[in-house]
């Protein structure tokens, strides 16, 4: 494979830009973390994008207040929690089937564009004779489809195969017009990856052992071809739309590392941010764009369960499979149905039996769909239409030079490079950060590149304290804040100038942070320090000398303390009433200071 | 465009019991086309070249189509015809008409007379325009009329593959192989009767009725061979110049080696499959039924191009390996090989085969005894994969896009039947649903292990032992071929010369008596070429004569004897046919 003929999808990338600014002037787009990455030279080929960041951090802290007012509500209902699962251990694995941001279908050229309204499309509009399976029809592998798929790889840190191959998996369906569906299922393309999840992901502390991250092992990474859409229309008529059939799908298998139902939900969150940040799966689970399917067993702690063994993890219990989970609620709803089931029937000294269940929204109980004996033979099969499938290991390094920030090594970078940032990220859900970069980055594109880490020190004081201290004394949240960034960075840069004090510049903060919101009706920083005559009149040297005198005059114990018993620390004191004392805006404190230590020294 | 208003989406009916079968309607289906960058990367993939449809372009720009999905009702096989034809609905129906009346041998599905004159008509108009020159008139097919096996798409008639299950259905696209064939002046000139499905050896199992060799012994009809009979009678009776047919395990090399015409296999993913029916995709090729070894090679000229819609196509660097292959410049090293000496062989055959071998010796080429030790695990392998890779490609016959559908629901929970068992029960014939049975068993989770698996292993030590006896390399497997010598001379063979089958063709009779497995027997010499994708022709020579038994006037009067030769070495086996046939002539 030669690289000179790599070239990225450019036409699908313009879905991912639909993340548009809802219009608050806080909120300017695309989102400064991308533009930031840009500013480091850190781009790629699909930087432009914007990494929803913010909006990560947004979902994360929504889900933790959700999840303390269940937690308070369970307590409060059940003290002590269930005693069963002091007994019993969960495992789970988890299946999750996400839909690639491509052009077009897995073997066709037919567009896979799958419109967010679901009145998007014609029905049946979007259909390669292929798709259709026509007779005489053959397989066209549409290779551009590999590259979101090998970028989901490459962030999960899979080892992408040299060669893979595809299968075909049989069944009669009315959504599967050839009769089987192509997939990966002896050879996958990616293997052995891993999702990290810490504590800030959602993974309750009990999950975690002690330690402060948790590894949930990836058995491997599969293409596959999406079905038809079918939908009932009435008690017996179906309508059959074929625009879905054979758009591509990536299949990511967990290894069942899992257990409990958060730390589940949690997974397939973290698996959806992350598909998203590398633009792999633009499509979020509310609209249909991930699907997941969860195997569930329990074994009694301390052993080994039933002995079954599932992808090489072996002493678990009979584990049964819930297909077709499309919101992350789902998923933790039903792994603790199945949960509680399964134990019942243990407890009750039955026998868990390998199958597939459902699950509905609201329900309390997972519901028997087949059981073994009516399980599908799939008659897995090599597709002798189609060649291995072969990645040069030079496209795989070129993806993974390019490959956009992952959220965790975002946040991983923005520790490394602001002291503040790790505080920062934790509050108001990555929106008090986001107010620190752009304001970090309007700042440094005034000043220039040098400074840059000394700019993020002086403006993470001034986002923390002097902001966090308003916030306090007017009991205000951040959501309140009518500051903008652009005028934090006017401030500073007139602080910086030495065109106004450090006393004026809190002064021209409190004073925008109390005034109405609408941008209009707000005067600019440089309108504020003209009509309030603030700006900084440096005193000649003789006047700092007489202001100085005369409070040394007024105060001689002072003069005293400092001169005789050596308290250096009054030095301040006079700092301070010259800067009080001396006309606002013109008593610079370091001049004042040496002016006094001069004095007292002669 | 359909000409009653669309509907938004395909439309399911059942008994209002329960979710029963599915109709389908769609308003417009997108052509498929291969655009060009459309391919970003070159894997390793064998075929990545030029397109044989940058002609046809503009007919794939237009983009959408009537729709071959076109129906709502059950009661539309009528209505399905029409769409497909835009002002021509005269034509499509009078060659319809001629369904089954083909010739007294049942050879045609139909003939295509008028849809010829269609096709002319076009041209002359696009010649007049300057838009086109008239392959008619300087192709290297002018003049000459191809009949087609019934399994490959023309979009201007019904496509059958002689089953109830493609009842009403038109292809809405040529194959690959129908416009190389226009584009170099041939007309099309009838669609020929086969086995269901191209599953067969006698071209009796057919929905239209078995086909009829000329030949006949007591007065009984002898089997014209299949699963290609109706391309081989018409090509010996001559109501064609040449026919294509397909050959998975030995489909156009029985019926010709039993109809006493040339029947040649080319190596696997040279002539394109685009638009041809899968019975066993991993084997299957088009091949050629002609009169002489010179046509077939002049049909085989015009067919043999890159495919970028056929994912096995061969691709150009093993294509040009193949045509910068020196003559020899010696007489044939010519293969016996021993296994093929088998008990059954039927002693007519058996002393036309040695005396051929004699000929050949007596022409200055040298025989020489070889080996192929898997030659008797072949033939099991291929009914095994055979009938998988069936069981697959079968599946998408269910009756909702096209085709065949039962009266009423298909998948009523009361009647106990799993979806669509009723439609296909109702549109595969005892011989297809055998090996579809037969190949879903074998893939089936408990058996996969035991059958299909070990079947691909036998598969591999077929090709092992063809590779280990030809003088040349593997270029499928000696990737430095196209730059270093590939070949070993001195030691090897050129080409393989067999028997094509072991008996003379049987009566009719005498296949209705055969078991399934009897029947199977008479693929044993030409599998091994099939499972090895190697390029394998039968060519006739004259039955001894002065043998024991007097041979009927009505009977044959030659026997099929193949060559096998080497993947790639599709033109070595032409000339080496060639050979063949002119010193059995000058006999």
């Amino acid at each position: 494979m030669r690289s000179s003929t790599i070239r990225t999808a450019p036409s699908h990338f313009a879905r991912a830009l639909q993340y548009t600014s809802p219009g608050l002037i806080r909120c300017p787009r695309p989102c400064i973390v991308a533009k930031w990455l840009q500013s480091r030279s850190l781009t790629t080929a699909t930087a432009h994008e914007a990494i929803p960041l913010r909006k990560h951090l947004k979902d994360e802290a929504k889900r933790k207040k959700a999840d303390a007012k269940r937690d308070g509500n369970t307590a409060s209902t059940k003290p002590g929690g269930d005693p069963r699962l002091e007994k019993w251990e969960l495992t789970v694995g988890i299946e999750i089937h996400a839909e690639l941001n491509t052009a077009s279908k897995l073997f066709s050229s037919a567009p896979a564009e799958v419109l967010e309204s679901d009145n998007g499309g014609t029905a049946n509009s979007r259909v390669a004779m292929f798709d259709a399976a026509l007779p005489g029809t053959q397989p066209q592998f549409q290779v551009a489809t590999l590259l979101p798929a090998l970028r989901a790889a490459i962030a999960f840190g899979c080892e992408v195969q040299r060669q893979s191959g595809w299968d075909r998996k049989h069944y009669f369906h009315w959504d599967q017009p050839n009769g089987y569906q192509i997939t990966q299922y002896y050879q996958p393309f990616a293997k052995d990856g891993c999702l990290v999840l810490d504590a800030s992901d959602g993974v309750p502390a009990l999950d975690m052992q002690g330690a402060d991250r948790l590894r949930i092992g990836i058995k491997q990474i599969q293409m596959e071809q999406d079905t038809a859409k079918t939908t009932n229309v009435g008690s017996s008529t179906y309508h059959v739309d074929l625009n879905r059939a054979g758009v591509p799908l990536i299949e990511i298998i967990t290894l069942p590392h899992i257990h409990s139902p958060q730390t589940a939900a949690a997974v397939v969150r973290k698996i959806q941010a992350v598909l998203k940040s590398v633009s792999s799966c633009v499509i979020g689970m509310e609209l249909g764009g991930l699907r997941a399917d969860v195997n569930v067993s329990v074994r009694e702690r301390g052993t080994s369960g039933v002995g079954s063994s599932y992808s090489g993890v072996s002493g678990l219990g009979q584990r049964t499979e819930i297909k077709n989970l499309s919101s992350f609620k789902a998923v933790e709803d039903a792994i603790i149905a199945e949960r509680n089931r399964q134990i019942t029937v243990l407890e009750a000294g039955g026998v868990i039996e390998g199958e597939t269940r459902g699950w509905t929204l609201g329900a309390t109980e997972t519901t028997r769909l087949r059981g073994k004996e009516g399980e599908v033979d799939y008659r897995y099969m090599p597709d002798a239409d189609l060649p291995p499938l072969v990645i040069g290991q030079d496209l795989v390094e070129h993806l993974t030079s390019t490959l956009p920030t992952l959220p965790d090594e975002l946040q991983q970078e923005l520790q490394d490079e602001y002291n503040d940032a790790k505080t920062l990220i934790d509050l108001d859900s990555g929106d008090r950060l986001d107010f620190f970069l752009r304001t970090v980055h309007s700042v440094t594109a005034e000043l220039g590149m040098s400074s840059q880490a000394q700019i993020g020190k002086m403006v993470g004081n001034w986002v923390l304290h002097e902001l966090g201290g308003l916030l306090t004394t007017h009991q205000r949240s951040w959501d309140d804040v009518r500051v903008t960034a652009d005028e934090l960075k006017n401030i500073l840069l007139c602080l910086h100038r030495k065109q106004i004090t450090t006393r004026v510049a809190k002064q021209l903060l409190a004073d925008l942070f109390q005034r109405a919101p609408a941008p209009a009706a707000r005067p600019s920083v440089e309108q504020l320090i003209e009509t309030g005559n603030l700006r900084l009149r440096p005193l000649s040297e003789e006047e700092y000398r007489d202001l100085a005198r005369r409070i040394m005059e007024e105060s001689p114990e002072m003069v005293k303390a400092v001169r005789e018993k050596g308290q250096k620390g009054k030095v301040m004191w006079f700092v301070g009433q010259m800067v009080r004392q001396g006309e606002e805006g013109t008593v610079e404190p370091e001049k004042a200071k040496a002016v006094i230590e001069s004095l007292m020294g002669g | 465009m359909p000409s009653s208003p669309p509907e938004p989406v395909g439309q399911c009916e059942s008994d209002g019991r329960a979710p029963g079968g599915c109709k389908f309607a769609s308003q417009a289906m997108r052509q498929e086309c291969v655009k060009p960058g459309d391919v970003l990367f070159d894997f390793n993939s064998p075929g990545r070249g030029q397109d044989v449809d940058n002609v046809d372009s503009s007919a794939s720009a237009k983009g959408v189509e009537a729709s071959p999905l076109g129906r709502k009702s059950s009661s539309l096989t009528a209505g399905l015809h029409r769409l497909n034809t835009s002002a021509d609905d005269n034509v499509m129906l009078s060659a319809r008409l001629r369904w089954r009346v083909g010739s007294k041998f049942n050879y045609a599905c139909q003939r295509e007379h008028s849809t010829t004159i269609r096709q002319q008509n076009e041209l002359n108009a696009a010649i007049h325009n300057g838009s086109a020159k008239d392959p008619s008139l300087s192709g290297a097919l002018s003049g000459r009329t191809i009949a087609i096996k019934d399994n490959i798409a023309t979009k201007d008639s019904p496509i059958t593959a002689a089953s109830k299950a493609l009842t009403g259905y038109t292809s809405p696209f040529d194959a690959t192989v129908i416009k190389l064939l226009r584009q170099n002046g041939a007309s099309i000139s009838a669609k020929t009767n086969l086995d269901e499905f191209a599953m067969g050896s006698h071209s009796q199992h057919s929905h239209a009725g078995p086909v009829l060799s000329q030949h006949s012994r007591s007065g009984v009809p002898l089997s014209p061979g299949g699963s290609s009979g109706g391309s081989a009678v018409a090509v010996a009776t001559g109501q064609c110049w040449a026919a294509l047919g397909t050959d998975t395990g030995g489909s156009v090399r029985l019926p010709a080696a039993f109809m006493g015409t040339v029947g040649f296999k080319p190596s696997y993913g040279v002539v394109s499959r685009w638009g041809v029916i899968q019975y066993a995709n991993s084997m299957d090729t088009v091949g050629i039924l002609a009169g002489k070894v010179e046509d077939a090679r002049r049909v085989f000229g015009c067919l043999d191009v890159f495919d970028g819609k056929d994912p096995t196509s061969l691709s150009a660097s093993v294509r040009r390996h193949a045509a910068q292959r020196q003559p020899l410049g010696r007489g044939l090293r010519i293969g016996v090989p021993l296994e093929y000496n088998i008990a059954g062989l039927a002693p007519a055959v058996r002393s036309a085969y040695m005396r051929t071998l004699g000929l050949m010796q007596d022409h200055g080429h040298s025989l020489h005894p070889v080996s192929l030790p898997t030659t008797r695990q072949a033939l099991s392998a291929y009914y095994v994969l055979a009938p998988a890779e069936a069981s697959s490609n079968l599946a998408k016959y269910d009756g909702i896009r096209y085709g065949y559908r039962t009266q009423g629901p298909d998948a009523s929970p009361k009647s106990g039947l799993p979806l669509y068992a009723r439609t296909r029960g109702e549109g595969f014939g005892e011989e297809v649903k055998r090996r579809i049975l037969l190949g879903a068993y074998t893939l089936s989770s408990e058996a996969i292990d035991n059958y299909f698996i070990q079947a691909q292993k036998v598969r591999r030590l077929v090709q092992r032992d063809f590779d280990e006896v030809f003088t040349q390399l593997n270029p499928l497997l000696n990737s430095d071929i196209t730059t270093g010598s590939g070949v070993r001379e001195e030691q090897g063979v050129d080409v393989l010369l067999t028997p094509t089958a072991p008996t003379l063709p049987p009566t009719v009779e005498e296949v209705k008596r055969q078991s399934s497995v009897e029947s199977y027997m008479n693929d044993v010499f030409t599998v091994p070429a099939s499972l090895a994708g190697l390029p394998a022709i039968s060519v006739p020579v004259k039955l001894s004569g002065g043998g024991d038994e007097m041979v009927e006037e009505r009977d044959v009067q030659s026997v099929g004897v193949q060559l096998i030769g080497q993947f790639g070495d599709d033109q070595l086996v032409l000339h080496a046919a060639a050979l063949l046939e002119h010193i059995d002539r000058e006999v």
